[in-house]
């Protein structure tokens, strides 16, 4: 099968950020493959394993976005397509969607895999809007994925259980962190990555009209979230406190 | 004057809760600015759903029946929507935040052309669009957002409003659906379904979470004990669903459920963020860990710093006597 995984680079969640002036300051070098997308590249490798095909990797950024890629190549993907941006850009999920349904317009695939969402916004959008844009059949926040008689079957996590989907393909698709570990890129694949292409494609060559461009959404600000005030901390005799901390639910929180 | 139309999630035979949240805030906010608010229910038996809807002030109720709508398949669920908005042209159409939401907001919003914002914790209406609250940053942070245009969808975080009852004359429109072999592409297999007698953790007014420090059965009875005690759901960190502990739709978390019940015990949990991301809006947090520095005492109300084979019995007991 071939799989093309769209890739994002995004600030490390983990890293400390601070607001200034409603702007979100944050440490420039610590940005990293967003963990969703890193068990979307995953799980096409496994499949690439088993069933044979190529995996390529397809990111839209700025030109530091190559070391996500480089990531991603390291991990085991064939190759990569960069679609470059300035990185000053503000462009919201339906933006990044229409860059890549531009981009995959005319290409041959059987799958389209993104991470269902990523990690700094946790917006969730861009996927279902690409399969949407190039009318293809699509599943998403996969937990497992099963490649049969040239058919996608998507074991997806619902509102109440887990569905068990078969899509023909091309499709699409977007994965959950929870299908798998990514592998850590090994020195192997780190020095084979460097050889890997990767090719470059400017934005202004997908044809896009300015008004496409523009974003619908937009952030006009960030505030911290209201803290929650430092609550009481009990320490002592297990049978004593747990007992204290019972009655205080029922009679100061008022919560039994 | 323009319309605000909700979308009714029924799951398990039930409307969804959070949905009548929705339905409650858009009620105030179209009363606000002279708007009409309105409803759509999408189920096999849609219409019995109604009476329930009615009670929330919707001034008309779209109904979307087929027997295609027994499971959650996103392809018959968009072409639906996509049909009501066409005939109701809502300036904002706003949805709980379910799965079977997030996974067709985007595809909908592509199909419609529409502005979206999802996963809100509050919106209002502006000129010519809405604002938006969204956590973002594994929910430390809050972006203010803006979404402009003719169209707009929205999804909101369960939790985030009251409900409000304001019994309504709703006018009951259906509207047709079909939906022929070849347009449905995707087949539902198999559903592995968990839900059975469990308590809905979006619903759920307390919550039971268990962590790494649950080690064993005799941890998950003491889990179960617990939770049959307060009537809560149970749910679980990453650690225990990956481990099969714990089922994967247990999942409390960035990647799992965003919950926000009136109480909230932790157990075991140290509280790393993507944890925390899910669960610091609930009410009123305790948790119970060994260890005094765990992160998770840091946004708890009631921290217990011990073992919790030794701290549950009694908590446990004391709590069933406050019961009785």
């Amino acid at each position: 099968m071939k799989f093309y995984v769209g890739i994002k680079m995004v600030p490390d969640v983990n890293a400390p950020l601070q607001i200034k002036d409603g702007q979100l300051i944050q440490d420039a070098d610590r940005m990293i493959l967003n963990a969703y997308d890193a068990s979307a590249v995953e799980e096409a490798l496994v499949l690439k394993e088993k069933h044979g095909g190529e995996v390529e990797v397809v990111s839209i950024g700025s030109p530091k976005a190559s070391e996500t890629i480089r990531k991603a190549l390291a991990m085991g993907a064939d190759k990569a397509t960069h679609i470059q941006t300035t990185g000053n850009e503000a462009y919201d999920s339906a933006t990044y969607a229409r860059i890549l349904a531009a981009f995959f317009k005319d290409k041959e695939y059987d799958v389209l895999s993104f991470g269902k969402q990523s990690q700094d916004t946790d917006a969730g959008l861009t996927g279902g809007m690409v399969a949407e844009m190039l009318g293809l059949p699509f599943a998403t926040n996969a937990v497992g994925l099963q490649a049969e008689d040239g058919k996608l079957l998507v074991k997806r996590q619902g509102d109440s259980g887990q569905e068990m989907i078969e899509l023909p393909t091309p499709c699409a698709v977007t994965c959950s962190n929870d299908m798998n570990e990514p592998r850590i890129p090994n020195l192997k694949g780190i020095m084979a990555s460097k050889r890997k292409p990767m090719e470059q494609v400017e934005l202004s060559s997908l044809g896009l009209s300015e008004d496409e461009l523009t974003p619908k959404t937009s952030v006009t600000g960030y505030e911290e979230k209201p803290g929650r005030e430092p609550g009481k901390k009990f320490e002592g005799e297990p049978d004593e406190i747990a007992r204290e901390v019972a009655q205080l639910l029922d009679t100061e929180a008022n919560v039994i | 004057m323009s319309t605000i139309l909700t979308y009714i999630a029924i799951s398990d035979g039930k409307i969804k809760r959070s949905s009548l949240e929705v339905l409650s805030h858009c009620k105030e906010l179209a009363d606000k600015d002279g708007h009409s608010v309105e409803a759509v229910i999408i189920d096999k038996d849609a219409s019995s759903f109604v009476d329930g809807v009615k009670k929330y002030g919707a001034s008309k109720i779209y109904v979307v029946e087929d027997p295609i709508f027994k499971n959650h398949m996103n392809t018959p669920l968009l072409k639906a929507l996509a049909n009501v908005m066409g005939a109701t042209s809502p300036s904002v159409f706003a949805f709980a935040s379910t799965e079977s939401t997030k996974d067709v907001l985007g595809a909908l919003a592509a199909n419609q052309q529409a502005a979206v914002l999802s996963d809100v914790s509050s919106f209002e209406l502006t000129d010519g669009g809405i604002k938006a609250k969204r956590p973002v940053m594994a929910a430390k942070i809050l972006a203010d957002a803006e979404a402009k245009g003719e169209k707009i969808l929205v999804s909101v975080r369960s939790g985030s409003y009251d409900l409000v009852e304001n019994e309504a004359n709703s006018e009951v429109v259906s509207v047709d659906f079909s939906l022929n072999d070849g347009e449905l592409r995707t087949t539902l297999k198999e559903i592995i379904s968990v839900s059975g007698d469990t308590i809905d953790l979006n619903e759920a007014a307390s919550i039971v979470a268990a962590g790494r420090g649950v080690k064993d059965e005799e941890g998950q009875k003491l889990i179960t004990e617990l939770a049959d005690v307060l009537k809560a759901g149970i749910g679980a960190s990453r650690a225990l669903t990956e481990s099969g502990m714990y089922d994967p739709s247990l999942q409390i978390g960035q990647t799992g459920k965003v919950v926000s019940p009136q109480l909230y015990i932790a157990i075991g949990i140290s509280g790393a963020i993507q944890h925390v991301a899910g669960m610091a809006n609930s009410k009123v947090i305790v948790a119970i860990n060994k260890d005094p520095d765990a992160p998770i005492f840091e946004i708890a109300d009631y921290g217990i710093v011990g073992d919790l084979y030794k701290v549950l019995p009694p908590f446990i007991d004391e709590l069933k006597k406050i019961k009785a």
